[in-house]
């Protein structure tokens, strides 16, 4: 059975990002959050980058051959230089005009930011691009040239890899060298999305005929959880089941009731709450919660989870016995 | 107020009378994202930032009041899109690119001009001393020259043969092809090595600029004690002026970058580094911009052009107006 309160170890703190994330202070001076692009994510924005400038050069040179504009050593000649000379001003020129994004990282929903919570500069821009050719086209070419009778030189090579995949391992940002030559980093992002605000929703069918307070909670009753467990109830009345079959439902039922179960027992709700409530008694119960724990907030009075009350308890007895 | 609203609880009201300001800006960032800020309206980039300044004070009060996860996740959201589209770059490519020309690029060469004395003077004591070796043993020749680049020239040819080398016109390797093939060629590698190494505490740009020197030095001798010193000197000059300076160039773009690595000052190593990038990133780009012009004087002006006086009117023509350009423009702007 699932009982979305409890956890394991007191002082360990709830994780809501799973992303490794980061904190960027524009020049409003409002902290923002965002969540650091991953190696695997870069990776596949890169193969798409060279995939569309490979595409296109060899588009090119059909296009000439066909036309016959140039042949034989010279079709070869063209097409060397639309991979070599164009790759570092394509990503240049779209990460400038589409504010770091790259086709591929369009694709993938990454996004170039400055460390710094600035805009881009050309120049950053030109930097970790340049860098691009030491750090991801070199190893990318030496991996075809390993080869078992030049040892050293192979060696050389796969240290070069190995060192170029580490570096963006190592650091929180995930930056390549680059990136930290310009002052730039990879994210995620970020999607709006409004989600309807549960205190205001209206409750769900029969009671709009009756009085509005159905269920009533006594101040004392609403002093035992903090923000962690009401976000927690906010995620459980949040989801709904995908498919409508009979037995997701119930199980969906048997979650509320059992949540249900503990929260009286904690708060020493005594009325039983009939099973046609249950959604409705949770609601009232998270709109009651929330007005009390955002009141207190205003006060001073933050509280993270439901051990709020005991540190501080444990220090008063600590400076009472000294 | 109606009744409804009263009976909100206090981070429901914020919400609520904030919504529609919210939803304009989300509308406002799609737009600006897609089709960029040039092309709206002033009134909408007006609310743009307008409404982003509001979103990231609505963020911050949220972040004090409301425990509406929901809500504390959209408006994080939202203030970084609007941020980001807000803070977009807004330079056009045109511009960019002159000033490149006109302002930043001359800049930062006068600004580096010990730097490139340091380069030029390498690669001019590697090819005085290759001259010397050779005059006393021809070996050293071999010792020096890579073979792939010798090209069958060595102190076992013909005269005959040097000078057909020299002037020679063969239809096979001239145009695109040739500019390509000579671009990926030993000096391009030589370059792009000289600048990235230059990290590595200076060293590794010296000595590889040295080195390039000492093939240039043995190289001349050769013609020179054949008695070609003057074509040699003006089959060399019509690109070399260009291409040898494209590595001048990047030896101090390198050297700038092992210097900041060695001698921080005040900041650490990396915040040094990343000042000096700014203008050695430009010095590698001049590099670059004088890599591919050599590649196109060598594959088609040098085959097209035979005559020993043009050879040499070119190349130091083209040498002189690299010069001009660094140290005449953008004179204006740095008052």
């Amino acid at each position: 059975m699932i009982w979305p309160f409890r956890r394991k170890g007191k002082k360990k703190k709830p994780k809501p990002h799973r992303m490794p994330h980061d904190t960027l202070v524009p020049p409003e001076g409002v902290p923002l959050h965002f969540d650091v692009a991953g190696v695997g994510a870069r990776i596949g924005a890169q193969m798409v980058d060279i995939l569309i400038t490979v595409l296109f050069a060899v588009a090119v040179v059909i296009v000439m051959s066909e036309l016959n504009l140039a042949r034989g050593q010279t079709l070869t000649a063209i097409f060397m230089m639309l991979f070599f000379l164009g790759r570092i001003p394509y990503y240049v020129i779209t990460e400038l005009l589409w504010n770091g994004q790259t086709l591929g990282k369009r694709m993938l929903k990454l996004k170039v930011v400055s460390a710094d919570g600035r805009s881009l500069t050309a120049q950053s821009l030109v930097v970790r691009n340049l860098m691009k050719e030491a750090e991801v086209f070199l190893p990318g070419t030496l991996i075809f040239t390993l080869d078992a009778e030049d040892l050293v030189a192979s060696l050389i090579a796969f240290v070069w890899i190995i060192a170029t995949l580490a570096v963006p391992l190592l650091n929180k940002r995930r930056q390549r060298l680059g990136d930290m030559a310009a002052g730039t980093y990879v994210i995620h992002l970020p999607e709006p999305i409004l989600l309807p605000d549960l205190a205001q929703a209206p409750v769900p069918a029969v009671q709009l005929g009756k009085k509005a307070e159905e269920f009533t909670f006594l101040p004392h009753q609403l002093d035992h959880y903090g923000a962690y467990e009401l976000q927690t109830l906010e995620d459980l009345l949040r989801t709904r089941p995908q498919e409508k079959s009979a037995a997701v439902e119930a199980r969906r039922k048997q979650t509320l009731a059992a949540v249900i179960e503990q929260i009286r027992k904690k708060i020493d709700y005594a009325e039983k709450i009939p099973e046609a409530a249950n959604e409705r008694f949770l609601r009232a119960f998270y709109n009651a919660q929330r007005a009390h724990l955002e009141q207190r907030q205003l006060f001073g009075d933050k509280r993270a989870d439901k051990h709020h009350g005991r540190e501080e308890d444990d220090e008063e007895t600590g400076a009472k016995t000294q | 107020m109606s009744d409804a609203s009263t009976d909100l609880i206090r981070s429901a009201r914020f919400r609520a009378e904030r919504e529609q300001g919210w939803r304009r800006l989300e509308n406002l960032v799609a737009r600006a994202e897609s089709q960029g800020l040039r092309r709206m309206s002033f009134e909408d980039v007006r609310d743009l930032s307008a409404l982003y300044r509001q979103a990231t004070t609505s963020l911050s009060i949220a972040r004090e009041i409301s425990l509406d996860r929901g809500l504390l996740r959209y408006l994080e959201a939202l203030t970084a899109r609007a941020y980001l589209s807000v803070y977009a770059p807004q330079e056009r490519l045109g511009s960019l690119v002159s000033r490149f020309f006109t302002h930043s690029a001359p800049l930062a060469m006068r600004r580096s001009w010990p730097y490139l004395l340091l380069g030029l003077l390498c690669m001019f004591l590697g090819g005085l001393v290759g001259y010397l070796l050779y005059f006393e043993d021809q070996d050293w020749y071999r010792v020096f020259m890579p073979g792939s680049l010798a090209g069958g020239r060595g102190p076992g040819a013909s005269t005959e043969y040097l000078r057909s080398v020299i002037y020679d016109d063969d239809p096979e390797v001239r145009g695109l092809g040739a500019f390509a093939t000579y671009l990926f060629s030993h000096n391009t590698r030589i370059a792009i090595f000289v600048f990235g190494l230059g990290v590595f505490l200076v060293a590794p740009a010296v000595l590889l600029t040295f080195y390039n020197g000492l093939i240039l030095g043995v190289f001349v001798a050769l013609h020179v004690d054949r008695g070609l010193g003057w074509d040699i000197f003006g089959w060399l000059s019509i690109h070399g002026v260009t291409e040898l300076g494209a590595i001048c160039v990047a030896c101090a773009g390198g050297i700038k970058l092992g210097m900041a690595v060695l001698f921080p000052g005040q900041k650490t190593r990396r915040a040094a580094l990343r000042d000096v990038s700014r203008d050695a990133v430009k010095l590698a780009l001049v590099a670059a911009l004088m890599l591919v012009a050599a590649a196109l004087l060598e594959g088609f002006g040098r085959q097209l052009v035979q005559d020993l006086n043009t050879r040499l009117a070119i190349g130091w023509g083209v040498g002189c107006l690299w010069v001009i350009w660094w140290t005449a423009a953008g004179l204006r702007a740095r008052r």
